[in-house]
């Protein structure tokens, strides 16, 4: 938009002779965490990565998922090491999204130790050309006072 | 299914970057006359409708179909819209199957239409889809759909030895393709070396890598085979389906085996075995498939048997997937020379293999088809996809 006035008042503007309306969609959200709620706050407030382990099958889910697709079986929160190893990578070099605009920025699948899947998530303090499959790597945290609860507090840096 | 399902109609826009001399509504119109002429068909012969429109913000209307539906004059007749990402197109010609196939109803309309351009910017129209993102964590990562598709590709590259020549190659196919299609939004004549200078945007995806964004409808009319009677066109048959869907989460897979695109894998066996197709390469004359990314139309050579795993780079530079070749991929021009309008990508996908099959493709004519595929998919590395087997 050409101004920060709300779109909805602004008038209209004919292109190759037919009519372009601007208009505005903005919802706000105070969305429930709900079961997942100790997730954050442990990232926030421990600087601690939880999963949850089934104790049927002993699959353990992170991102934490709160029963077992398989057992259907409730599971229990369980702490991870925060130690793993890079399964794939990638290096964005034109962000197309206002969450993460620091290009380029690196985002890689860590499969994290005894977990039962990989995690796509930001790998910082390496060059790209440095970086390879298996790489071991661990969770770095935000300092306290710049965490905000998000899964943005913390990212995998080499572990060599 | 219970009773044989024909495609007697098809129809649909041009593609372009922009109609901004048409609204949606007018878009999904101009499709299904289309399709109805195609088809000798007024629209007092369909019993009922879905739509395919995949993103509310692209139309900026949450419930866009309600507004289409009436203005079709289909008032007091059952419409529902499918939604499901990239593969939206293909699960709503597999809803309208269900009810033709059923019983419920002798003929069903599928409308795909979408405007993408209405959304003021490329990063608010990336950040709409991201929206489908899971809220709970992976939303807040700022990936975007070209990071998903990526790593399966990297992956490809460092265990069978694809390279981003290779993948510039599909784009000179792809976009070469388009020349024959007039419908086509972009048709180009590109170098290997154009496509390698291009701009990166997510490793080792260029722009040129990506599939187009574009608006446009695409139209297809189902009927049962006594229905299929009334219409003045032969009937084209689709003999398989299969659908299937994994984690929507990038990375949440159980291994898979070798199989990159398990719900590709998944869909297109399925279809298979409801056709009886059993060697792909010899059965499936064309081929109308989901490249999203250049390097993704590599891997879903391999995903549909027309090679074996590790050859689909193999299957690319031997010029099998070219026009002449053995199997030829997305004659159209496919989502990268073609047309992206997601909603109606799956549904025209359909309408091309019919129009081979007729002998009705024109410039992009592929000799004696009998039978071919068209498959879409969605979601993060191919979450969702639906294949079809198309016959004359």
């Amino acid at each position: 938009m050409a101004d920060d006035r709300d779109p909805r008042f602004v008038p209209i503007k004919v292109q190759d002779g037919f009519v372009v309306m601007p208009d505005r969609w903005k919802v706000d959200f105070w969305a429930s965490m709900g079961e997942l709620s100790r997730f954050f706050i442990e990232i926030k407030e421990n600087a601690r990565l939880m999963g949850m382990k089934c104790p049927r099958c002993g699959s353990v889910y992170f991102w934490p998922r709160s029963w077992c697709h398989d057992c259907y079986v409730d599971t229990k929160w369980v702490e991870m090491s925060g130690k793993g190893k890079v399964t794939v990578f990638g290096q964005v070099e034109v962000s197309l999204n206002d969450i993460q605009k620091e290009v380029p920025f690196i985002q890689g699948g860590v499969h994290l130790e005894g977990a039962r899947y990989a995690t796509p998530i930001g790998i910082k303090k390496v060059a790209f050309e440095n970086l390879y499959t298996g790489m071991p790597v661990r969770a770095e945290f935000l300092p306290p006072g710049e965490r905000t609860g998000r899964i943005r507090d913390f990212y995998f840096v080499p572990d060599e | 299914m219970n009773d044989r399902v024909a495609v007697v109609g098809v129809g649909n826009t041009p593609f372009k970057a922009r109609h901004i001399d048409k609204t949606f509504p007018r878009l999904a119109y101009e499709s299904v006359k289309a399709a109805l002429g195609d088809a000798g068909a007024a629209k007092d012969d369909i019993d009922s409708v879905v739509y395919s429109i995949y993103n509310d913000f692209f139309e900026h209307c949450a419930m866009p179909d309600l507004h289409v539906h009436y203005q079709l004059g289909m008032a007091r007749k059952p419409g529902v819209r499918i939604t499901c990402g990239g593969a939206t197109g293909g699960y709503a010609v597999r809803a309208a199957i269900t009810e033709v196939a059923s019983g419920l109803h002798d003929v069903v309309m599928v409308v795909g239409v979408e405007k993408v351009a209405d959304v003021a910017n490329v990063f608010d129209m990336v950040k709409s889809i991201t929206f489908a993102a899971d809220p709970f964590f992976e939303a807040q990562l700022g990936a975007s759909p070209a990071g998903s598709y990526g790593g399966a590709i990297l992956w490809h590259m460092e265990h069978y030895g694809t390279t981003v020549e290779d993948m510039a190659r599909v784009v000179v196919k792809n976009k070469g393709n388009a020349m024959n299609n007039p419908d086509a939004q972009s048709p180009m004549e590109v170098t290997v070396q154009d496509v390698l200078k291009s701009p990166m945007i997510v490793h080792p995806l260029k722009i040129l890598d990506h599939c187009l964004s574009s608006e446009g409808a695409a139209t297809i009319i189902l009927a049962n085979e006594k229905a299929a009677e009334r219409f003045s066109k032969d009937p084209v048959w689709i003999t398989g389906l299969g659908a299937a869907n994994e984690s929507a989460r990038q990375a949440e897979r159980d291994d898979p085996g070798e199989s990159l695109f398990p719900a590709v894998r998944a869909s297109a066996l399925a279809a298979y075995k409801m056709a009886g197709v059993t060697d792909p390469p010899s059965a499936i004359h064309v081929g109308e498939v989901y490249d999203s990314f250049s390097g993704v139309e590599i891997i879903l050579y391999e995903e549909f048997g027309l090679c074996g795993w590790g050859e689909g780079v193999h299957f690319l530079r031997d010029g099998r997937a070219d026009m002449g070749g053995s199997n030829p991929v997305n004659p159209s021009g496919g989502l990268i020379g073609g047309e992206h309008a997601i909603g109606a990508t799956g549904v025209y996908q359909v309408a091309e293999v019919v129009r081979q099959i007729r002998g009705e493709a024109g410039a992009r004519q592929v000799p004696n088809v009998t039978r071919g595929i068209a498959q879409s998919m969605g979601g993060a590395r191919g979450a969702y996809s639906v294949t079809f087997v198309v016959e004359g």
